[in-house]
């Protein structure tokens, strides 16, 4: 790649590497180049080419001639009159005009010159101070280079590429914009995802126009620099070719663009950015690296459509072919590795030799395609045996690299920037998400994986921080390696995130004039639902949710859910909360000011559900209907909050609950229910569902609170049911039969540890005897009817609970009662499957240990 | 993003997927999108013999927007978890329209 932007690619070279994208092309991972225009206004205003730069035939020439038919030239002569024959002078204009060849050349030049020059007069001053030797050296230019150089330029026109490079911002420097880049910007940054916003807002200043730079602009700095570099070595070394200086070499040029596309293969677009400001404060040429940002900003002011014409020289370059040759000529370069260390060094330390200084001698002026790594058999043959088998050994693993970036970056700019935006802020729109509050928008995926994470450690886990690109990785070992890298990462979608976020938000954009809207979908209403107005005062049921609350009546279902709804918001709104617990404070330290906050919200949301609940609501002695907290726990789900209360609520408040469903038992469902009709075989399904349901949710917080009850607790509740509920009715179904066994056992266990004194156990028994005389007449009533077919393991434990307790009177008493039924199961226990008949034996053996009987005595007996 | 947060759960998950064009397809869950589109793998169709030529696809990626159904597997689906998201979500619907 020459300095000016031709094409010095050899036509064979062209030919065999037809890109099906042309390199050139913007939007296909390539930046965009500002200096496009600047290098080809310079070149016309100059009127003609530089002189230092010396084509080669061999360099220019576009390989037309080679195309020519020649097969029907034999008859040429006679078509043309034949060449014996010396031309009459009648047609002769090239030689009348040869004579003044010069001066229209001079006025062409001279008209060329003028009136851009008026345009662009700073840009030519500007240039002239910070590089006068081109500028010169342009304006001296002898004129039938010109010609050479203005032809390849019209076929390679491409339409309109600035269209495809604007979206890029990178493209604008940040600091030195001028009012027209600013608009520019402005428009690009709207199209940006705010994460790009955010780096190229960070980047220094000084880099800012390193980053801008496109590839080839940089290369064509480098060009420059490279010149100036050449000339102090040529003052050094003076065997330095003067073709070194002529047609400085490709190299460079390589840099930038070979950084992208390993950006790009390392899937982070972002460092696109960061990578190419690397070289410029290592320069050690001050001026050139200041030109850059000058001329950048020129041309955004000038009025001429610069950027509309690509530089031809890129256009024809097919991207495999600049990327590993050249970057093998790179080591080549004498005078450069001293001066400027390569950018790549950094990411890719395995990719880059550092030749030893003086190693190489100059092979700038070599042709850019040698198929061969520059560093010619001269140098190799002056190493020692060790350098060169280590040059050669690092020298493959370059070119196995080469070869693998290569392979890689076949895919390469298949995607436009804008079609990575896109992707990009989908991505970011997930992560945004993600980070507000997991639990609000993904709570069933998070609190899912959490339990899973607490049956099984490992799995989940690793599963979880892929899904969210390693939010929690740090956590497992696996990610340590990655964590700086994740943590940058997760620093720069914060940014981006709050950035989203101060940007307002339109859901919908009316257009003046229009009928309609247009709603913008995003990634959280992915179509834009229907927006139905609310009508608050008509349709409700309840126009005042407030005077529903107070007048809350228990009757109808749907209040009653809706209450048991309000349980639930309650403890979803308890639950998040304790999962912003401040943190566990060490024993003894006083608590923060966070930790007291955080508990006097706590026991304000406790006191909301307890409110909830509506259980200190006064119970209405002569209305029929349930107490309201009756009523709600007739609901399923309201069974189902249970346990969930009692884990928030206080010993006292779990009396409480105790002592309103012992008062009200006979008013709660499954006890209403639960009464076996008279022939009925058995309870209907829902029934069945409902007594299962809260045995199991409703029960065992009950008994985990009664198993550590004082044994003066347990005789008042037994009294408050004995005297408020008819015990008849419970001891025939299963859920007060289950209460009766609670409190006897637990009683029974009491008295046998001997924790209780000689009062209570006084009072329990006389407690006792009241139960047992009103439940002695009808102990075989409280087994269901048909009891064969049905489970009745819950009777046998009561039994077995009023057995232990009882005294020998009493005992004999209950086997009277009960022993035809024990027989009776005996019996049937042998016509039942194995599995069945060996549950009943096991049952009734419950009932007859309490007696200190064995089953395999009655057994033993038959 | 109650659904999508359900999903998430089931990969790795044997479902069925029906179709709107009433193919059912049954594979592994591997992946799940904001817009529902599900990608299986291991996918055999329900009534092979209808839809001969599918008989050889191992995995498709389902658009969203032509589901009918997932056939959920049971045994992964935490009911009362899925309870109180629900309740989540409507609460923040909720809270959104007003």
């Amino acid at each position: 790649m020459s300095f000016f932007g031709f094409d010095t690619t050899l036509p064979r070279d062209r030919a065999s590497h037809a890109a099906p994208h042309p390199k050139q092309a913007p939007g296909f991972s390539q930046q965009r180049d500002a200096f496009a225009g600047l290098s080809r206004g310079d070149s016309g205003g100059g009127g003609g080419n530089n002189a230092e730069e010396g084509y080669d035939f061999e360099d220019t020439y576009d390989g037309l001639g080679d195309e020519l038919d020649e097969r029907d030239d034999a008859f040429n002569d006679e078509t043309f009159g034949g060449s014996g024959a010396a031309p009459d002078k009648d047609f002769d204009f090239f030689g009348s005009t040869a004579k003044v060849a010069d001066a229209i050349n001079e006025e062409q030049l001279l008209y060329a010159r003028v009136p851009k020059k008026a345009a662009a007069q700073p840009a030519q001053t500007q240039q002239r101070q910070t590089k006068p030797a081109v500028s010169y050296a342009a304006a001296t230019k002898p004129k039938v280079i010109q010609k050479h150089v203005e032809i390849p330029d019209i076929p390679e026109l491409k339409p309109e590429m600035s269209l495809w490079t604007t979206t890029s911002p990178e493209a604008t420097p940040a600091k030195s914009m001028s009012a027209h880049a600013a608009a520019h910007f402005r428009h690009i940054e709207a199209q940006e995802p705010p994460q790009m916003k955010s780096l190229a807002g960070s980047l220094a200043p000084s880099a800012a126009p390193a980053a801008a730079a496109t590839a080839s602009a940089t290369t064509r700095k480098f060009k420059s620099l490279e010149e100036v570099e050449a000339e102090i070595l040529a003052k050094k070394q003076a065997k330095m070719a003067a073709a070194a200086q002529v047609q400085p070499p490709p190299p460079q040029s390589i840099q930038p663009q070979l950084n992208q596309q390993l950006n790009q293969q390392d899937g982070w677009p972002i460092r696109q950015m960061q990578q190419p400001q690397q070289p410029f404060p290592q320069i050690s040429m001050p001026n050139q690296s200041m030109q850059a940002q000058p001329i950048q900003q020129l041309q955004m002011e000038l009025p001429f459509p610069a950027r509309s014409m690509p530089p031809p020289q890129q256009s024809q370059r097919p991207p495999q072919n600049d990327r590993v040759p050249d970057h093998l000529q790179r080591g080549s370069i004498p005078g450069h590795l001293p001066f400027q260390p390569m950018p790549q060094n950094q990411q890719f330390p395995a990719n880059n030799m550092q030749f030893p200084m003086g190693m190489m001698p100059p092979h700038a002026g070599q042709p850019p395609f040698q198929g061969m790594p520059p560093m010619g058999q001269p140098q190799i043959m002056q190493m020692t045996e060790e350098e060169r088998n280590k040059f050669l050994e690092e020298e493959s693993k370059r070119l196995k690299r080469n070869h693998k970036i290569q392979q890689l970056s076949r895919y390469n700019g298949l995607m436009t920037p804008s079609d990575k935006n896109f992707i990009t802020r989908i991505q970011l729109q997930q992560l945004v998400s993600v980070n507000e509050d997991q639990f609000n928008e993904d709570f069933y995926y998070q609190v899912y994986m959490a339990i899973r994470a607490r049956n099984n450690p490992q799995q989940p886990l690793n599963q979880f921080a892929q899904t969210y690109l390693g939010q929690q990785g740090a956590r497992g070992g696996r990610a340590r390696r990655q964590d700086n890298h994740l943590l940058r990462m997760q620093q720069q979608v914060q940014r981006a995130v709050q950035a989203a976020k101060a940007r307002p938000k339109a859901s919908q954009l009316v257009l003046e004039g229009s009928l309609g809207k247009i709603s913008f979908s995003n990634v959280k209403t992915p179509k834009p639902l229907l927006s139905i107005k609310k009508q608050d005062s008509t349709g409700l049921a309840n126009p005042d949710p407030k005077a529903a609350h107070s007048t809350f009546a228990g009757i109808d279902r749907r209040s009653i859910l809706s209450a048991a709804e309000d349980i639930y918001r309650c403890l979803l709104d308890l639950d998040s909360h304790e999962r912003k617990h401040p943190g566990s404070n060490l024993a003894g330290q006083q608590p923060d000011a966070a930790t007291i906050q955080w508990l006097e919200t706590r026991d304000a949301m406790i006191a909301k559900l307890w409110r909830s609940m509506r259980i200190m609501e006064p119970i209405k002695a002569e209305s029929k209907a349930p107490h309201p907290f009756i009523a709600i726990l007739s609901v399923k789900k309201a069974k189902e909050a249970i346990p969930r209360v009692f884990r928030y609520i206080d010993l006292e408040q779990r009396i409480t609950i105790l002592t309103m469903i012992t008062i009200s038992l006979d008013q709660v469902d499954v006890i209403k229910d639960g009464r076996y009709q008279v022939d009925a075989v058995a309870l209907s399904p829902e029934t069945r569902k409902k007594i299962e349901g809260f045995s199991q949710y409703v029960l065992p917080p009950l008994l985990s609170y009664v198993s550590e009850a004082q044994l003066s607790v347990i005789t008042g509740l037994l009294g408050i049911l004995i005297d408020r509920v008819n015990v008849l009715v419970l001891s025939q179904t299963q859920i007060g039969l289950a209460f009766l066994t609670m409190f006897t056992s637990r009683a029974e266990i009491i008295k046998q540890a001997g924790s209780a004194d000689e009062m209570e156990v006084a009072k329990w028994t006389q407690m006792y005897d009241r139960l047992f005389s009103i439940l002695e007449d009808h102990l075989l009533d409280i087994f269901p009817p048909h009891g064969v077919q049905v489970d009745d393991m819950y009777v046998w434990q009561f039994l077995a609970s009023m057995a232990v307790g009882a005294n020998m009177q009493q005992q004999q008493k209950m086997v009277g009662a009960v022993k035809d039924r024990v027989n009776e199961n005996v019996q049937a226990s042998k016509t039942l499957p194995q599995e069945m008949g060996q549950q009943k034996l096991a049952n009734t053996n419950l009932f007859l240990r309490a007696l200190g009987l064995d089953i395999d005595l009655l057994l033993a007996q038959q | 993003m109650l659904f999508f947060s359900f999903f998430k759960t089931l990969v790795d998950h044997e479902v069925t997927i029906e179709l709107k064009n009433d193919l059912s397809i049954r594979g592994t869950l591997k992946s799940v999108d904001q817009f529902l589109n599900i990608k299986l793998d291991d996918i055999h169709v329900v009534d092979e013999v209808k839809y001969p030529h599918l008989s050889a696809v191992k995995n498709v990626f389902i658009r969203g927007s032509v589901v009918r159904y997932v056939h959920l597997p049971a045994n992964a689906v935490d009911t009362a978890l899925l309870e109180d998201a629900t309740r989540r979500e409507a609460a923040a619907q909720a809270n959104k329209a007003k």
